[in-house]
């Protein structure tokens, strides 16, 4: 497993490359990246921060990557997220998942990034011609987050 | 002494003089504290009543507000994450 948190831009192909290098051993790569779009809303937004608490986001994300491998026997999990100020384009966030089986990949993936929606420590905030606001957590991701929660049962 | 982190929007309205502070001697516990803090600064304050704010005691989740604080001590007040 492995979790980092970026200043920087980063390369997801480059990443998932890096990540897969070698694994002959696996028959499913799955991997997701979310980017930076330049309206939300409606808003313009020419620029992004993300704010982290450093050592606890670390920590924290760790804890759900947990999770998540141990429920879909996933042990290969790579998050790449990133934080500072991000341009519209660029990548926010780097899931991915290698497996014996496409099921396991896919499932570990969408539910990772369920679960960092709602609870990675992370904060967010939009900033554009109309202004600054800070992001929280849609309905519909709440919504997810149970979802995916429920199906631990 | 103890240091405060404010993260999010909490942030944008906690003034750089509460990073590190030295507690006058009623503050014992993190409900003490954050009572502490709103009447430090009430912008601060509403903020923190007017969406969930969980408190962090030494980079773990504190769940109970009558964990004590102790001189050294590192607390950061969370808003709602949003990451991904």
């Amino acid at each position: 497993m492995q979790i980092r948190i970026v200043q920087q831009s980063f390369d997801p192909q480059a990443e998932v490359a890096a990540f897969a290098k070698g694994r002959d051993d696996a028959g499913a790569l799955v991997s997701f990246v979310g980017t930076c779009r330049a309206a939300t809303d409606g808003m313009d937004a020419r620029e992004l921060r993300i704010d982290h608490y450093p050592g606890f986001s670390e920590k924290e994300i760790a804890r759900l990557a947990g999770e998540v491998s141990a429920r879909f026997d996933c042990p290969d999990l790579l998050v790449v997220h990133r934080v500072g100020a991000i341009l519209p384009g660029e990548a926010i966030v780097l899931v991915a998942a290698l497996s014996t089986h496409r099921a396991n990949a896919f499932d570990a993936v969408r539910v990772l990034m369920d679960y960092l929606k709602t609870d990675a420590p992370l904060w967010k905030k939009e900033s554009g011609p109309q202004g600054g606001r800070w992001i929280e957590p849609r309905a519909e991701d709440h919504v997810r987050r149970a979802q995916a929660e429920k199906g631990m049962a | 002494m103890v240091r405060l982190v404010f993260l999010g929007k909490l942030g944008d309205v906690a003034p750089a003089s509460l990073g590190e502070v030295s507690l006058p001697g009623e503050v014992r516990t993190l409900f003490d504290l954050k009572s502490w803090v709103a009447r430090q600064q009430p912008l601060l304050g509403r903020a923190m009543e007017a969406t969930p704010t969980r408190l962090i005691l030494n980079q773990a989740v504190a769940h109970d507000l009558a964990a004590p604080i102790a001189d050294g001590d590192e607390i950061a007040f969370l808003p709602p994450m949003s990451g991904g």
